[in-house]
């Protein structure tokens, strides 16, 4: 069998976080892909559902996006925004929110709309539903690559709110319960219950204390004990190489 | 079409139905585009071609969206290259967000409370720049809870790209359908693009499936692969190929003219797109299994 690549840790560390019977709003990418490989193993139950209106697709063939078809097939229920980010976002049933990002800060703030380099701002593709899934899911996930620059001390644009200014949720004016783990492909990241700030939970196979910390932006808290990240088994290496992800569309990301 | 899209004064507030990479107005927007139109204003939930189109032809001034994509073909780059270089008028929205403004619209609300864009930078730049008159925020009535009010959103006209229409009017929409019905609904007059014209028979058979009644509907425009090179659930895939010489196109300003010129101005109607994209045998390798839907 070949190597186990970095995103096949992540993927299956955030596929993990996932819970039998939850309902899940699923963003664009990584976060389909460990959703589905969640389904197919230890959560055979979960309700994935879609911003534009779909509930518990089960595609047989990789999709480019949420407006693919292939991501439609064998959907139990085809709807709109109106129903799944109104009817259950709004409403307060969706469990988790499982998004991607451009940047994530020690707050669990998401910045998907724009980037700053040397003063010049460029612009990407927004929030669509993620600020209104990371404003009212009970709990946030986020799966993103591990780079300095993707994990600033705060994120160039606040399109969609964590823990903002280290503030608790509630006096925020915000519903739903917020950051619960940034997935990266070399660690697991959690939240402190009272400081609100990131902090390491585990260290994914291969990678080190040092390297962690030398790739993010700002002082991510160790706590005493850092668990190794398991490492996925030879089935959801199968499910994820031969059924979810044949081509490496998503999985190919990161060496 | 083309008297259509005659009626459509400059100036106008116009919404469509697309999202990414899915049942965009294509042929909406080239013949906007090839009758000059300008000034407009664009609302959509989520930004695709057909909007990016428009705003690379400089036929747009102020933009209301939630986002935008091309999903793994790319970004939106001719609206985020005007954003970058401030050449319309820009209104950042989220999914749901818009959703409900256009739900207070088709309910005759002038606001709607919500939930999200509380605590977001999102809120903040409406409420310095142009969507300054569109959010407030309040507190119920009655709890006392922290809202974030927002002005109903109302098209002066909405384009919608469906799978089956009748001649009435009456619409079908097959697969997921983002904010298609709310904007319809909201809209001053609705104009319609059939995928397919079928007998009002099959809507009195399944009329629980009619997402759109008739008696909402001005015009119904029958125009097979007018969302190409965008999806059509049941009716074709997207034209992979076609959206990557777009996006090629669409990623340097200097090249953006040559594809409006080659595959919009160039041509007199959708029929001449078509065959210039490749024609029936093209087409035909795009069409969706019916069982797949793609």
């Amino acid at each position: 069998m070949r190597e186990i690549r970095s995103t096949e840790i992540m993927v299956a560390a955030g596929a993990r976080e996932l819970r039998d019977r939850e309902t899940v709003v699923v963003g664009i990418g990584l976060p389909q892909i460990a959703c589905f490989l969640a389904k197919s193993t230890h959560a055979p139950n979960l309700t994935p559902l879609l911003e534009i209106g779909v509930a518990n697709m089960r595609p047989k063939d990789t999709p480019v996006g949420l407006a693919d078809s292939r991501i439609f097939y064998r959907a139990t229920c085809w709807s709109g925004f109106l129903d799944v980010m109104g009817m259950n976002l709004h409403r307060g049933v969706v469990d988790t929110g499982f998004l991607g990002a451009l940047e994530v800060d020690r707050y669990g703030n998401i910045n998907t709309t724009l980037s700053k380099e040397n003063g010049k701002v460029r612009y990407f593709n927004g929030s669509a539903g993620g600020n209104d899934v990371a404003s009212l899911a009970k709990r946030v996930i986020t799966i993103m690559r591990h780079e300095k620059r993707k994990l600033p001390i705060a994120v160039a644009h606040l399109t969609s709110p964590g823990y903002v200014g280290g503030r608790p949720r509630a006096e925020l004016g915000l519903r739903g319960g917020g950051p619960h783990r940034i997935i990266t492909d070399k660690c697991a990241i959690g939240f402190n219950k009272e400081t609100h700030q990131a902090m390491l939970l585990s260290l994914h196979p291969g990678t080190s204390l040092e390297d962690v910390l030398a790739n993010t932006g700002f002082a991510l808290e160790v706590p005493k004990s850092v668990a190794t990240t398991p490492l996925p088994t030879a089935e959801e290496l199968r499910l994820l190489r031969e059924e979810i992800d044949p081509k490496s569309v998503y999985l190919g990301g990161v060496g | 079409m083309p008297e259509v899209v005659a009626s459509v004064p400059n100036g106008a507030h116009i919404g469509l139905g697309g999202f990414a990479i899915a049942r965009n107005v294509i042929a909406i927007a080239h013949e906007l585009i090839r009758q000059n139109k300008h000034d407009l204003t664009v609302s959509q939930g989520v930004a695709g071609l057909d909007t990016d189109l428009l705003v690379g032809a400089g036929l747009v001034r102020r933009l209301i969206i939630g986002g935008g994509s091309l999903d793994r073909f790319g970004p939106v780059h001719n609206i985020n290259r005007a954003r970058e270089q401030g050449s319309l008028t820009f209104e950042d929205w989220t999914s749901l967000s818009l959703c409900f403004r256009y739900l207070a619209g088709a309910l005759g609300l002038s606001f709607i409370p919500i939930k999200s864009l509380i605590a977001s930078e999102i809120l903040e730049r409406l409420e310095q720049g142009s969507g300054a008159g569109e959010v407030a925020r309040i507190a119920c009535p009655f709890t006392g809870e922290p809202y974030v009010a927002m002005r109903a959103l109302v098209p002066d006209i909405a384009f919608i790209h469906v799978q089956k229409a009748d001649e009435e009017g009456n619409c079908r929409i097959d697969g997921p359908r983002w904010e298609n019905e709310e904007q319809a609904k909201a809209a001053k007059r609705l104009v319609i693009i059939a995928e397919e014209i079928v007998p009002t028979e099959a809507f009195q058979r399944e009329p629980e499936r009619t997402i759109i009644p008739a008696h909402r509907v001005e015009a119904v425009v029958h125009l097979p692969w007018a969302a190409h090179p965008t999806a059509v659930y049941g009716s074709y895939d997207y034209d992979g190929a076609h959206l990557k010489l777009y996006v090629e196109h669409s990623k340097r300003p200097e090249r953006i003219g040559d594809y409006i010129n080659a595959y919009i101005r160039g041509t007199k109607d959708h029929r001449e797109y078509l065959e210039k994209i490749g024609g029936e045998a093209h087409l035909a390798s795009l069409k969706a299994d019916p069982e797949l839907g793609y």
